[in-house]
């Protein structure tokens, strides 16, 4: 007995030794799409756990626009990084599919799982699985130029009296612009009348009589009350508040960076919306996770660096430097968090938001949905019309994909 | 008689100069977004009852204030520098490589008569009419999987240089068609070999089509940004135009870094085209040829 | 030698290499599709054993289920090993080293991932009500050892995986496929025999020789596959009665043991043996029985992809044989001697297109007779397989409009309407460019005009700046509030128009910009072109007394044309294809009315990951581009000079 176990501790040493000797001479590799002060942060935290645990990271930024393509061509097929960041509207897709994402839940204590701000870890998990650790979240809130707007409307009614005072539509002047027509803007009207894409045993629920209501809301600013100018779009939105033609926008933490530094501009939570019993707007959380790859060949590392991206520690470099808002709940205890208008801002507008569902099928519903509300803003459909015949295109699609076999 | 002529440019210049002003309106565009210093496009700011003149002075393509900020920020903020000599490398290759392999190809469809020509041709032809929304992942199964040239120079050129050669050939073929096949058999009989005849009499008379394919199999290079993102494994290795592609995609876009970054790109080939000019100027090698 | 004579000998050759390629290729087939029947065999039997250990064990408490499971594992010695997980626990195994019940440890991350997969892929085939996720999972890394999991059940709720280890080797109920050429040659060289033969009697007629010839090949080929096939058949036979007796010995093993009372009776579906969606396959009932009618479906839909398989073989023999008959092949062989110096020339080029652009090609064409989604693209072939399907959706879709009270509503999302709009905008894109391409270079082309270099320059432009930007900038100056061209009518007192809300305005968005972008090349390739001609053609003409016009139409237009044809015929396969314009500056809108093929296609695979049926539309606007290229090629063949 005694010799057995001092085989077994021979080997189990040996076994530890050759671990630690492949992670001395190990390189992990990680993809993002961060250009600026945000991959200046990731670079440097790499560089910091290279100095903490002796692991080269090596970092490599890929344009957004060819990121997607660049990880389903070569994940399954064996090559690419270690970790990849991500946001979570493609989780769904790439677990369905297959070799691309590892399951991490084995990998998580208690500890990890209590660290993030709630809801987080939900847009990380796929039915019932969890398959990355969430870094930072991304919502709309209400931005205001302070020049032309004193106190914030906190209503739908103070939002419509105020916007309505600040338009002039012959000079090309609005009170209030946002992108209406694309569904992702449109979610925080659509959350706040209780309307939803897909119920929680995901099943397609878009035509409903709330979603309908909500866009009659959004018609209402846009034709009744006037206040939104036409055919809007990312570059017509923030060129108009630069120039001081809108009042107020809903926007993002990405917008934030576009705004010209003549412009004095103030934060606030989303309105409420008294049309829909009074319950505030809610937006989408895009939440970006830190995922292993399932091609990795050092999964535990990898593992284990996705974890300091997500620790307090990691989570100031990203929010002070990199301009994020990091999912560690403990950094917004940081001063230097809290007292930041911006990051401050996004967090309160917290309370009042939902992850952007995970699921596969979401991808289907960007093109019918704008095209519905495109026809519901040219006046070519009634809003019930209009949601019908996305919804119909939208369950085709997602039928051809749900196929048995 | 002199009168007429001058009175014939004059009409030929009107057309040319609205037609310059037509296709550098939108240019203007880019280089006021350019130079204004800002990342949004600069929207026309009109009184209440504008009349001609102000809405006149509002489509001039003037950014509010000059500022050569957005080019030093382009250049400087990442490797802007190395991925354009990248790209010049990467274009330069493709070029040459393209044009000498559709060269030696249109020669032989041009002055062979083979078995399989037509069939020949018209694969060329074919392969450019299958859509590439679907070619990509193939396209990485072979360069980067089967032949390992991921991240490297040689996989990009070949991928381009294929995608430029059927437009070469067709190209070229089309215009060595159109010279006189008695050169070539006086040469013939004077003893000269097919090799020297293609080197020394058929290539220099084609100099204007293999300026144009030249020009042609360069911008196939010299602007694809989707391959050289996929197949690319470091930052070092990156083209412009991945580069580029940076400042917009995803939720934010800085559309002044991206018009900087255009100009930048554009210079070269403009370049290119001033260089290659020489060989479309009329009269010089046609009126050589007896 | 008279041409009879050279078509026998000829015959008599391509008869026996389209033979031997033939059997080859119907051997390599038979012996591919008897390893799939072996292994299937083997996953079967593991499968049957997990899942009746998984029954046995469905509503014991712990102790009893280590006690259940380590007693089947003694009495059946292909059982290597089982385990039962749940969760983070190791529940149970038949492995003294692992001592278990314990928790799992880092190296079997595996096994936790696999337990949380199979219970999502139960999950979400309950939830959707089709069956689409394996629940079973196989393995075989080492070949004979089947590793296979299953879900373990208990008390009627998803507990955890079982995974079995079940042994294969030296199990071989098929006994050594038994050597068949024989017959096949024998035949041959009869028909080898009879061919020489038919060459005494030279005044036959040669149609009955070659149909004679073909004739003998098909029955050869035909009678070796029948031969093989029977084979087949007697081993899925064999198969399935090797099962039905395991299962009789394996039940018989667990009743003795008291584990479980198995209703043998044989209206009820057998539970044990199931396919990796463990639904019954229903070979064998539960009282061990084979019934007759369904193994003979079993047997047709098994062979029916097979059956075609071997059509397409004997076809490509005949296609050979055909091919010697009528002296292709020899002729080829001479043609590549005589013609050596010209392919020297060619083969470079031609190899890296066939590299580079016909595999992608065969693999887009394969992909579009498959039912491939996001959802299973790494599934095996066989199973994403469904013929003509796709191509019966897009083209047999006739709902194009519908007639309402308030008159025709265009259905934009059908086929034929968006192949109408990308005909249209192909068309008028080309005139466009290659009007206005053309103008500019004669114009560019004129002796003594001042400032040529300058124009050409500026000319280019905008081909030269990268065109993501340029076509954005043209996407804002239609903005019907604040773009440009909006201003400049208002300017002249006209009325602002809303130009991406009307089909027709929305085209006209599109247009412009395209043609703004494709005129500089169309410039410069005419400009090339026009260097051809030589100049005293025209000074011989204008002594002659031809006028501009003239000289225009009689020696312009004829020289353009070699130079010419080719790029309008390229440019007509890429504006049809031209998919960054119309996704960037008009988005298809309104409605998708303005979407062309293109960018239909590239919506349905990236938006709604239908990468098959995107993979049919693209090879459909192949066949479209192919006849155009096709006829457009014969028309102009005509007028080619020299």
């Amino acid at each position: 007995m005694k010799r057995l176990l001092q085989i077994l501790f021979t080997v189990g040493s040996l076994f530890i030794a050759g671990i630690f000797t492949v992670a001395q001479a190990a390189e992990l590799i990680v993809w993002h799409a961060y250009r600026g002060a945000e991959k200046t942060a990731i670079e440097k935290l790499a560089k910091l756990y290279e100095t903490k645990k002796g692991v080269t990271v090596t970092t490599l930024a890929i344009p957004y626009d060819a990121y997607a393509d660049k990880i389903s061509a070569s994940v399954p097929r064996g090559k690419g990084p270690d970790v990849f960041i991500y946001a979570q509207d493609r989780l769904g897709g790439w677990i369905e599919s297959g070799k691309t994402v590892e399951p991490i839940d084995f990998f998580m204590d208690d500890a990890t799982r209590a660290q993030f701000l709630p809801g987080m870890l939900d847009a990380m998990t796929y039915k019932g699985t969890v398959y990355g650790l969430p870094l930072n979240y991304k919502s709309i809130t209400l931005i205001y130029n302070k020049a032309l707007v004193k106190t914030p409307p906190k209503t739908s009614a103070e939002l419509v009296k105020l916007a309505r005072s600040l338009t002039n539509a012959d000079s090309g002047r609005y009170g209030l612009a946002y992108w209406y027509t694309n569904f992702y803007f449109h979610a925080a009207l659509m959350n706040a009348f209780g309307g939803k894409v897909f119920d929680k045993d995901g099943k397609l629920v878009l035509n409903s009589k709330e979603t309908v209501a909500s866009i009659k809301q959004m018609m209402k600013w846009y034709k009744q009350d006037g206040i939104m100018p036409t055919e809007p779009s990312e570059t017509l939105v923030s060129s108009m508040f630069n120039e001081g033609k809108v009042a107020m926008v809903f926007n993002g933490p990405w917008f934030i960076g576009e705004i010209s530094p003549s412009i004095d501009f103030g934060l606030a939570v989303l309105p409420v919306i008294d049309e829909a019993g009074k319950k505030p707007m809610r937006p989408w959380l895009t939440i970006e996770g830190a995922y292993v790859s399932a091609s990795s060949k050092q999964k535990d590392m990898a593992y284990d660096f996705a974890k300091f991206l997500a620790s307090e520690e990691a989570g100031l470099v990203l929010a002070l430097e990199g301009r994020q808002l990091h999912t560690n709940a403990a950094i917004y205890k940081d001063k230097r968090v809290s007292d930041d208008v911006v990051l401050k801002a996004f967090h309160d507008q917290l309370s009042s938001a939902e992850p952007m569902p995970n699921r596969a099928e979401m991808t289907m519903m960007w093109s019918p949905a704008t095209t519905a509300m495109n026809k519901v803003v040219k006046g070519n459909a009634t809003p019930e019309a209009a949601l019908k015949e996305a919804a119909g295109a939208i369950q085709d699609g997602i039928n051809a994909l749900h196929k048995g076999r | 008689m002199a009168d007429i002529k001058t009175k014939n440019h004059l009409l030929l210049h009107v057309v040319l100069i609205s037609f310059t002003v037509l296709a550098t309106y939108p240019v203007l565009w880019v280089l006021a977004l350019a130079f204004s210093g800002q990342q949004s496009v600069g929207l026309i700011d009109l009184p209440k009852d504008p009349g001609f003149i102000e809405r006149f002075r509002s489509i001039l393509p003037m950014p509010a204030h000059l500022s050569v900020s957005n080019f030093t920020e382009v250049w400087t903020d990442q490797d802007f520098g190395r991925w354009m000599w990248n790209s010049a490398v990467v274009s330069l290759m493709t070029t040459m490589l393209g044009v000498f392999l559709a060269c030696t190809a249109a020669y032989a469809f041009s002055r062979f008569r083979f078995p399989g020509r037509n069939t020949g041709m018209l694969m060329f032809l074919v392969s450019q009419m299958f859509p590439g929304t679907l070619m990509l992942i193939p396209l990485f199964i072979i360069i980067v999987k089967w032949l390992e040239l991921g991240n490297t120079y040689v996989g990009l050129v070949i991928v381009y240089a294929t995608t430029a050669i059927p437009f070469c050939v067709w190209m070229l073929k089309g215009y060595f068609d159109t010279i006189p096949y008695d050169i070539e058999e006086s040469a013939l009989i004077d003893g000269a070999s097919r090799l020297t005849i293609f080197w020394r009499i058929i290539l220099p008379l084609a100099k204007p089509a293999i300026a144009i394919t030249a020009l042609f199999s360069f911008m196939t290079a010299w602007n694809e940004f989707i391959l050289a993102s996929i197949f690319m494994e470091s930052e070092l290795n990156y083209t412009a135009p991945v580069g580029l592609r940076f400042f917009v995609g995803g939720f934010s876009s800085q559309w002044g870094y991206f018009a900087a970054g255009s100009v930048i790109v554009s210079l070269p080939v403009v370049g290119l085209f001033l260089h290659l000019q020489k060989y479309l100027i009329s009269g010089l090698t046609a009126g050589s040829v007896k | 030698m008279n041409v009879a004579e050279h078509l026998k000998r000829s015959a008599v050759l391509g008869l026996g290499v389209s033979i031997l390629l033939t059997l080859v290729l119907s051997t390599w087939m038979f012996r591919a599709e008897e390893g799939e029947l072996r292994l299937q065999q083997r996953q079967r039997l593991a499968v049957m054993h997990a899942n009746a250990l998984a029954l046995s064990v469905a509503d014991t408490d712990v102790g009893e289920t280590g006690r259940r499971v380590s007693d089947i594992q003694k009495l059946n010695p292909q059982i290597e090993s089982v385990i039962i997980v749940g969760g983070m626990q190791l529940v149970a195994s038949t492995r003294a080293e692992d001592a278990a019940p314990r928790r799992l440890e880092r190296e079997e991350k595996a096994l936790f991932d696999l337990s949380n997969q199979i219970r999502s892929a139960r999950e979400t085939n309950q939830g959707e009500e089709v069956v689409r996720k394996k629940i079973i999972q196989v393995d075989e890394k080492v070949a004979g050892h089947v590793v296979v999991t299953v879900p373990y059940i208990a008390h009627g709720e998803f507990a955890g995986i079982l995974q079995m280890k079940f042994n294969t080797t030296g199990e071989d109920v098929f006994g050594l496929t038994p050597d068949s050429y024989t017959l096949p040659l024998l035949l041959l060289v009869a028909a080898l025999i009879a061919g020489t033969l038919l060459r005494m009697s030279a005044d036959k007629r040669i149609d009955l020789v070659k149909l004679f010839v073909i004739g003998i090949f098909l029955a050869i080929a035909m009678l070796y596959q029948n031969q093989r096939m029977e084979r087949y058949e007697q081993m899925v036979v064999q198969a399935n009665q090797a099962v039905a007796e395991k299962y009789l010995a394996t039940a018989e093993q667990y009743d003795r043991l008291g584990y479980l009372a198995l209703a043998i009776d044989n209206s009820s579906a057998n539970l044990w043996d199931t396919d990796h969606y463990q639904r019954p396959l229903g070979l064998i009932a539960a009282d061990g029985s084979i019934p007759a009618e369904t193994q003979a479906a079993h047997f047709e839909k098994r062979t029916r992809f097979f059956n075609r398989i071997l059509w397409a073989i004997n076809l490509l023999g005949v296609a050979v044989l055909l091919m010697f008959i009528y002296g292709f092949a020899a002729r080829t062989y001479a043609a590549l001697k005589e013609h050596a110096y010209a392919y020297a020339y060619v083969t470079p080029a031609m190899i890296g297109m066939l590299v580079l652009v016909f595999f992608p090609f065969i693999y887009g064409i394969t992909l579009a007779f498959t039912d491939t989604t996001l959802f299973n693209e790494f599934l095996p072939f066989q199973d994403r397989w469904i013929g003509w399907d796709n191509f019966k959706a897009i083209l047999g879709d006739f709902n194009l409009y519908q007639n309402t009270p308030d008159g025709i509503i265009w259905n934009y999302q059908n086929f034929y309407w968006t192949l109408l709009v990308t005909v249209v905008w192909t068309i008028t894109n080309v005139t466009i460019g290659v009007t206005v391409g053309f103008l500019l270079a004669m114009a560019l082309n004129t002796e003594g005009l001042r400032g040529k270099a300058i124009y050409r320059v500026i000319l280019i432009l905008p081909w030269a700046i990268p065109n993501y930007i340029t076509a954005l900038v043209w996407r804002g100056m239609f903005h019907p509030q604040f773009g440009v061209i909006n201003q400049m009518l208002q300017m002249f007192g006209m009325e602002p128009v809303a130009w991406f809300d009307g089909v027709a305005s929305s085209f006209l968005t599109g247009l412009a910009t395209n043609g703004w972008l494709s005129f500089p090349f169309m410039m410069v390739v005419i400009l090339g072109a026009l260097q051809s001609i030589p100049r005293d053609m025209y000074e011989a003409a204008e002594v002659e007394g031809a006028n501009p016009w003239q000289r225009l139409r009689y020696i312009t237009l004829p020289l353009l044309k070699p130079t010419l044809i080719p790029a309008i015929v390229l440019s007509v396969v890429w504006t049809f294809n031209m998919f960054n314009i119309i996704f960037l500056v008009s988005g298809g809108q309104p409605a998708g009315a303005n979407e062309i093929l293109i960018t239909k296609a590239y919506k349905i695979a990236f938006e709604n990951y239908q990468y098959a049926y995107a993979a049919a539309y693209s090879t459909v606007i192949f066949i479209i581009l192919l006849v155009y290229g096709f006829f457009q090629t014969r028309i102009t063949k005509a007028t080619e000079s020299y």
